[in-house]
């Protein structure tokens, strides 16, 4: 009964226990930074906002897109 | 005098963005560029203009910009020292991200990378969605670190997590250490048995610590963010984190931290754990369970109110007969605590009554207020346990009044308080002054992502709030807590010393500082028995 209960619980999620962390790093570098001390295979996104268009030229724009 | 010869300028960038920790650094750097007196350089958001305000750096440039407007303000000696500082400012401003692999885009960085199986994610909240999902569709485990996601955003990336078999910790987590990996704001804690769930971040941070500390270890530790508990979310991802560590051999004992969840929520993890699990687990909703759970689940559950307990108890879970060493390890005896008040209490002056604690820890100022309203009652905060107790002015204590430095109103626009001290160096100058004050509490938080040197970066703080209690008379106790360990980068066998070295009573759990807090505000009008069953309640099991 109780293996039973186990096999119901499995979940892909704890694949990711015991294998070697590959980690994407998107927004404040100090977190990349830490994971290279620590010496974790990590790439930094520099993640900047998506610009603003002003009102005016987003409604030109979605007429001609 | 130099003040009057000093010169305050300020170059206002409209529409650039910098996140917050790169300012920081920024004005670190500022302010030692010789001739310089203050510098700050942040964006321009309400809360950062109080601060410039503060620093005396608010001009009115400053002033009328918005929040998407960067500052760079300072006060040097001379016009010309001001003039080399903004240049040098500007080329540490265009300078390039640290990382030797920057991307610019998701999709680049998935192709360099295409087996990546975590991404830490710290943007603006409005954003995350759009860049969480497509990491979702690619297979990969996210850790959420960014706040102000919207809940309806949340609750469909938990959604298609769950569907995928990933984990989204987040929104809102500050921690988590997966495979012995600090993950954000995380320490360095020894490998062992037991396994976490948290939708507390410091919480997660004092039950890993104290756990490594008092001889035991985690597996995993899987920080879900505040909201995952609410009736809005219904405790996906911590029903997803149980599951994940149910089918993690490493794990012995499955160890839950949170504030009180939802009511529904708390039924809904706790059926789970009786019908879907086998293991044995501690639960930890601060300051005790919404309902009581069910008599059938007492012989696998442990229920306990603090962090405290529930760090012992995971030990006592996993082997009985490493409890008595992990106490000695970790905690002080009430007759011991009794002693070391009266000894500070002595010397209080009598006006001294009300306890004030400068948190950057969240669950940390929970636990407190947790511990100290059944004694000292009414505890005002700017995030209190009952809406009548907050605050007016966040700013300033009223009676006995616990803050949170990390919550919104100090950090909109700012680093949090673990990394930048500013403004917990400004609180606890203007703590020393009140008269009224009996004590002060404060929480030092070590691991990856905070501060190199948090308690070298309150020295002047430390002594200048002593320099002014002396004055008028009176003597000041400090009490802290640093949650950390020997392997974390700052390393806490030298933060304690430095903070002994200024006199500051250092505990070696938070719950520890507020019970000591408490007793020595009382003045010793509060009986022997009464710390006994305190202690007994809230540091051990219930």
């Amino acid at each position: 009964m109780k293996q039973q209960k186990r096999s119901m619980s499995e979940n892909k999620a704890s694949k990711l226990f015991g294998s070697p962390l590959k980690v994407i790093n998107i927004g404040l570098d100090v977190f990349y930074q830490a994971l290279k001390d620590q010496g974790v295979d990590a790439v930094q996104v520099s993640w900047k906002p998506p610009i603003k268009l002003e009102k005016e030229y987003e409604d030109i724009l979605s007429k001609i897109l | 005098m130099m003040k009057g010869l000093s010169v305050t300028k300020s170059v206002v960038r409209k529409n650039l963005y910098r996140d917050s920790i790169q300012l920081l650094k920024i004005s670190e750097e500022a302010k030692k560029i010789p001739g310089v007196l203050e510098a700050a350089v942040v964006m321009c958001t309400e809360t950062n203009k109080e601060i410039l305000e503060k620093l005396g750096l608010l001009t009115e440039e400053a002033r009328i910009s918005t929040e998407n407007d960067m500052v760079v303000s300072l006060r040097a000696k001379s016009k010309t020292a001001s003039s080399d500082a903004m240049k040098k400012i500007e080329e540490m401003l265009m300078k390039p991200s640290v990382a030797e692999r920057a991307f610019y885009s998701l999709d680049t960085a998935l192709k360099a990378m295409p087996d990546a199986n975590l991404a830490i994610v710290s943007i603006p909240g409005e954003h995350a969605r759009d860049v969480v999902i497509p990491l979702l569709e690619r297979g990969v485990n996210v850790h959420l670190f960014s706040d102000h996601v919207p809940v309806e955003d949340e609750l469909e990336l938990k959604k298609i997590a769950r569907q995928r078999g990933l984990l989204v910790m987040g929104p809102g987590a500050g921690t988590s250490i997966i495979n012995n990996v600090a993950v954000a704001f995380a320490d360095v804690v020894n490998k062992g048995p037991i396994g976490i769930v948290a939708a507390a971040g410091t919480g997660l941070q004092e039950v890993s610590v104290l756990v490594s500390q008092a001889g035991s270890g985690i597996s995993q530790a899987i920080g879900v963010g505040g909201g995952d508990v609410k009736k809005s979310v219904g405790g996906i991802m911590t029903l997803e984190g149980i599951k994940a560590l149910e089918a993690d051999p490493e794990t012995n004992i499955i160890t839950l931290v949170s504030k009180p969840p939802d009511a529904e929520v708390q039924v809904a993890i706790m059926d789970y754990v009786k019908s879907e699990c086998i293991k044995s687990y501690v639960t930890c909703f601060v300051g005790g369970e919404t309902i009581p759970i069910g008599k059938d689940l007492k012989e696998r559950v442990r229920q306990t109110k603090t962090l405290h307990a529930a760090a012992l108890e995971s030990i006592r879970a996993d082997d009985e007969a490493k409890y008595s060493e992990a106490v000695k390890l970790i905690s002080i005896e009430p007759d011991a605590l009794i002693r070391m008040a009266d000894k500070i209490s002595a010397k209080l002056a009598e006006e001294q009554r009300y306890l004030r604690g400068l948190y950057t820890g969240g669950t940390l100022m929970y636990e407190t207020m947790i511990l100290v309203r059944e004694a000292m009652g009414d505890i005002y905060s700017n995030a209190p346990l009952d809406k009548r107790l907050m605050l007016t002015d966040p700013y300033k204590s009223f009676r006995n009044t616990v803050v949170d430095l990390g919550e919104e109103e100090y950090t909109k626009g700012r680093a949090h308080p673990m990394i930048d001290p500013t403004v917990r160096r400004i609180r606890l100058v203007n703590e020393a002054s009140d008269p009224e004050v009996a004590v002060i509490m404060m929480d030092f938080v070590l691991g990856y992502g905070s501060h190199a040197d948090p308690a070298g970066a309150h020295v002047e703080a430390i002594q200048g709030a002593q320099r002014i209690a002396e004055k008028g008379g009176r003597y000041l106790p400090i009490l802290a807590h640093v949650c950390g360990t020997n392997k974390d980068p700052q390393s806490l066998a030298g933060q304690v010393e430095r903070l002994q070295r200024l006199g500051v009573t250092v505990l070696p759990t938070n719950a520890l500082v507020a019970l000591l807090a408490w007793i020595i505000a009382a003045k010793g009008e509060v009986k022997d028995s009464t710390v006994r069953r305190m202690y007994k309640e809230y540091l051990s099991a219930v």
